[in-house]
């Protein structure tokens, strides 16, 4: 029983961390209509620039992410000016091998500049701590903390605010959008800046309990791709909800199935609910 | 207030419009007949920036268009309620209007009150407000639209045939609206295909032809022209 409590608890800091990265992918794939694959390298590239902050500016752990979000926000937005925005007219596959090249190319640049090995993140949160019996590291309770106020902050933007609700009508209707006077190229930049930040907030929470190295978004970013599909593409409930779900299912197998193989469960979903309800279990009827 | 100067659209290399002159005064009603693809959907999508002309000079109130992002034409008070309606189909009723007003964003007091207007013009909006624009009928939809559009207070209103598909009944409804909102002062320019409706209620008209002006009048002159007679009214 304990097993399972403590399994589920992990399950919710892994879910946390993937839901994070996921809405990131979800918002951007509202504006691209491809998932962007350079997602994953927002991902690492957050973690190594707070990591950065950490040791050699010797920037505290909060003041290390906020910077994190900034620069990787401000990444996103130079991706979608340089590269997604002149490529808005042409066929979506010119889309998909942009955004591998950006992938190939953050990755090649953090291994020149920052090296291959694998580098711990010092926190300041380090300590254990015990809940109810149960032992849980303070890292692993403000990553669900954290992820769960970020989640809540970025609902009440998106839901009720002008701006936030730009991003969704953008998504649903782009040309309807600029139909009501609403400056598209400002909305897929902010989009981009969000989408980055998130992702460098994923990073930086899990960082400290993971490692950082240049192939830290491969697994991650796979399996968010898993996740929106699961959830439904573009669906902001579903990234949530699918994030969680991998995270608990993964946590789970890991311990009464085998470990060797969590990685596998992710994707033994998504052949399971294409197979059942291909469309995701979000999906709405009539958008697209 | 709109005034179109021989104004050519491209798609490519095909010219979709081709030296258009269009004018429209202040509290008119203008409408635009012609058949599917005759260019009226392109001469709507290039006034509202969404096509760049090739050849041509566009005027609004003594300011040109022609290099304008769409969202700027808006904010001047130019509306389009579109083909294809262009909604935010998950987007409910209400908020679907709420970004109509989206340039007056600031404007609390203003947007309540636009959208009390747009729910006395179209009741069953009201009591469908909570719904997704998506589940809800075409004929809706096009309320929808219109109001979406009317949101904005336009001083011209672009009405991209806003009778298709819908029921004759409906579709007389819709027009008595459209005229009860160009009373209000808004401007109004429709494209369409019902000419008999549409004639009635307008005051003069543009017959367009494969992306060419072929006649141009009154509507009191295009209703007695044996040409549109035999079109599009039938007789």
């Amino acid at each position: 029983m304990e097993i399972l409590i403590q399994q589920l608890f992990n399950g919710l800091t892994i879910g946390s961390v993937y839901a994070l990265v996921a809405l990131g992918l979800t918002l951007v794939y509202g504006i691209l209509h491809i998932p962007n694959f350079a997602h994953g390298a927002l991902y690492m590239m957050g973690g190594y620039i707070t990591l950065t902050m950490m040791t050699r500016f010797g920037l505290h752990y909060w003041l290390a992410i906020f910077v994190s979000i900034i620069v990787v926000g401000l990444l996103g937005v130079l991706m979608e000016r340089f590269v997604f925005h002149p490529l808005r007219e042409a066929p979506p596959i010119h889309d998909k091998i942009a955004a591998i090249g950006i992938l190939l190319f953050l990755e090649a640049f953090a291994q020149f500049y920052w090296g291959a090995e694998y580098q711990s993140m010092p926190t300041p949160y380090g300590q254990i701590v015990e809940v109810f019996g149960l032992t849980l590291t303070m890292q692993r309770i403000l990553i669900v903390v954290a992820a769960v106020v970020v989640m809540f902050i970025l609902y009440l933007f998106l839901k009720k605010t002008f701006t936030g609700a730009t991003i969704i009508a953008m998504s649903q209707n782009r040309e309807g959008a600029n139909l009501v006077g609403i400056n598209t190229n400002k909305v897929a930049m902010l989009t981009f800046m969000i989408s980055g930040g998130l992702a460098a907030i994923a990073s930086s929470l899990s960082a400290p309990i993971n490692l950082v190295f240049p192939g830290m978004g491969h697994l991650v970013i796979l399996k968010a791709f898993v996740i929106i599909i699961l959830g439904g593409m573009g669906s902001i409930p579903g990234a949530i909800v699918g994030g969680y779900i991998v995270g608990f299912s993964e946590s789970l197998g890991a311990t009464y199935i085998s470990n060797d193989y969590k990685d596998i469960i992710a994707f033994l979903f998504l052949v399971l609910i294409l197979t059942v309800k291909p469309t995701g279990l979000f999906s709405k009827g009539g958008s697209h | 207030m709109l005034k179109l100067t021989d104004v050519s659209v491209k798609y490519g290399s095909f010219t979709a419009v081709h030296d258009i002159n269009i004018e429209v005064n202040a509290g008119e009603i203008v409408v635009l007949l012609g058949s599917n693809g005759a260019g009226k959907s392109t001469t709507f999508r290039t006034i509202s920036g969404l096509n760049r002309p090739a050849a041509g000079e566009l005027v609004f109130e003594g300011n040109k268009l022609n290099r304008r992002p769409a969202d700027q034409i808006v904010q001047m008070g130019i509306g389009q309620c579109p083909e294809g309606r262009k909604l935010f189909p998950a987007m409910s009723v209400e908020e679907n209007l709420r970004m109509g007003a989206f340039v007056h964003r600031r404007k609390r007091d203003q947007i309540k009150h636009s959208l009390e207007h747009v729910y006395e013009l179209f009741p069953i909006l009201k009591e469908k407000r909570h719904d997704a624009a998506g589940s809800l009928s075409g004929g809706q939809q096009q309320m929808v639209a219109i109001g979406r559009a009317l949101m904005s207070k336009p001083k011209l209103m672009l009405l991209d045939e806003p009778s298709v598909g819908l029921a004759p009944l409906v579709v007389e409804q819709m027009f008595e609206t459209i005229q009860k909102i160009n009373k209000e002062g808004t401007t109004i320019l429709l494209a369409e295909q019902n000419a008999n409706a549409a004639l009635k209620i307008a005051d003069k008209g543009y017959v367009f032809e494969n992306g060419t002006i072929v006649l141009e009048g009154t509507s009191a002159e295009l209703f007695a022209n044996d040409e549109v007679r035999k079109a599009y009214i039938g007789a």
